[in-house]
């Protein structure tokens, strides 16, 4: 579903991931760990084009996002994004959040995509807050809003770069466990996320990358029992 | 001093219907201005240097040279090209459109670049093109972080409409010299156009600070 091959990405002089490859299998849960740094970030941010990629290819589905002639506009209506820092529509509730893209995108009717929306947000547990406004919802509501909005345009794989971490602790709960149902209704996901105890639990494979490499990757009982590689075993020796 | 009341009375029919004009073109100005302030805000912000090139040159020199200077060349140099006699107020509204553009695509891109980087992000994520997420999501929100800036901008153009008597428009200030020629005096007619200039920029003060409110409580944000 999506295959990475030999993936390159630099900022200026400082190259961030040096020949990346991965494939991920359809309703594969992949959770990449690691450093601050380590290009995690970046990589799932080359999946969906949101960094220009320097050499290598993506390819989502089998269309080759560094080919000229793809449609990436097409591409990422099957990609859904989630951002540390939510990124809402301030200026929009939080129904309007949701409907946008699928009014302006998929072309679907305004009452069609509203109730497909209320869906949503039942799902995510925030029916009740459908006309108000970002600002007044916590961080972990903004981030479910987030999952439902990329989830509306029904994508057949959702990123999440560090969905949890600008959470205050008490609200990372409740934007796991929506996640954790999106992995067992078969969403094909790649999460980026420092928490442990979710990708041991959901995760069916552990990426762990350093200073732009992938280091070490298995099934999370594999890696995190018993690490091969002393930057994995370093790492975890900090963070678990 | 006597101030000679009977010279400003007099002259209002002229004040008036100077006036009129005076709002007339900062309107047309503004408006001009303001579409291609738009235009000239997204080109400057390309991400292709040759595209942006036209747009920095354009800004530069609007922005470097007097407005009188331009004001000048397009009344006795460009417009006659096009029509003749040449007429002033064509050629004020051109001059103020063309001029306040470079000033008005400053304010809208330093207000559609105080956005953050993570709305455009979040737009393209869903599929929008780059001017879907620019009408949907990024102007919206930008057009509320202009509208003092702009304000300010609007009322510098209207003050500048003066210099349309240079090229003898009929605005307000021309009819100011034009009662200053006729009495020989200095006091009453440039204080009566002075005054109304005031009320004029004063109203227009207080419509944005209006305006402003109105979209602060809008929406939540």
């Amino acid at each position: 579903m999506i295959n990475v091959k030999n993936l390159k990405k630099s900022f200026g002089d400082n190259e961030v991931l040096k020949d990346i490859s991965v494939d991920v299998a359809p309703q594969e849960v992949v959770v990449v760990i690691g450093p601050s740094g380590s290009g995690k970030s970046t990589l799932i941010r080359c999946i969906n084009m949101l960094e220009s990629i320097n050499g290598g290819h993506v390819m989502i589905d089998g269309r080759d996002l560094t080919d000229k002639k793809t449609n990436i506009n097409e591409v990422r209506t099957d990609v859904g994004m989630v951002f540390q820092h939510f990124n809402l529509f301030p200026h929009k509730t939080i129904l309007e959040n949701i409907t946008l893209a699928p009014i302006n995108v998929r072309g679907m009717k305004k009452a069609e995509a509203e109730e497909k929306a209320s869906v949503l947000l039942a799902k995510v547990g925030l029916a009740e807050k459908a006309s108000a406004y970002p600002e007044s919802l916590s961080g972990g509501q903004k981030q479910r809003v987030a999952i439902a909005r990329a989830l509306a345009m029904e994508p057949k794989i959702m990123l999440f770069d560090e969905p949890t971490s600008a959470l205050d602790p008490e609200m990372v709960g409740e934007v796991l466990e929506v996640m954790k149902q999106l992995a067992r209704d078969g969403m094909t996901m790649i999460v980026v996320t420092h928490e442990m105890g979710f990708a041991r639990e959901v995760g069916d494979r552990v990426i762990f990358m350093d200073n732009g490499y992938i280091v070490e990757q298995n099934e999370p009982k594999s890696l995190f029992d018993a690490p091969q590689h002393e930057r994995t075993k370093a790492f975890l020796s900090k963070v678990l | 001093m006597d101030f000679r009341f009977d010279i400003v009375t007099d002259y209002m029919p002229f004040f008036l219907r100077g006036m009129g004009i005076t709002i007339g073109v900062s309107l047309a100005g503004v408006l001009m201005g303001l579409i291609l302030g738009l235009i000239i805000a997204l080109g400057k912000m390309s991400s292709n240097k040759w595209i942006r090139l036209p747009f920095n040159i354009y800004i530069n020199i609007f922005r470097g040279t007097p407005l009188l200077v331009q004001l000048l060349i397009i009344h006795f140099g460009i417009v006659p090209m096009f029509m003749s006699p040449s007429n002033p107020l064509v050629s004020l509204v051109i001059g103020l459109s063309l001029n306040s553009a470079a000033y008005i695509a400053e304010i809208f891109r330093a207000g559609i670049q105080s956005i953050d980087k993570g709305q455009m992000e979040a737009a393209r994520s869903l599929g929008m093109t780059r001017v879907q997420a620019m009408k949907l999501v990024i102007l919206p929100q930008a057009v509320k972080r202009v509208i003092p800036p702009l304000g300010n901008e609007f009322i510098v153009l209207l003050k500048e409409s003066s210099l349309g008597s240079v090229v003898a428009a009929p605005e307000l200030m021309y009819w100011g010299q034009a009662a200053a020629g006729e009495y020989i005096r200095v006091w009453e007619p440039y204080i009566a156009v002075a005054f109304i200039y005031l009320i004029l920029t004063l109203s227009l003060t207080y419509l944005m600070n209006y305006v402003e409110r109105r979209l602060s409580t809008d929406d939540q944000r």
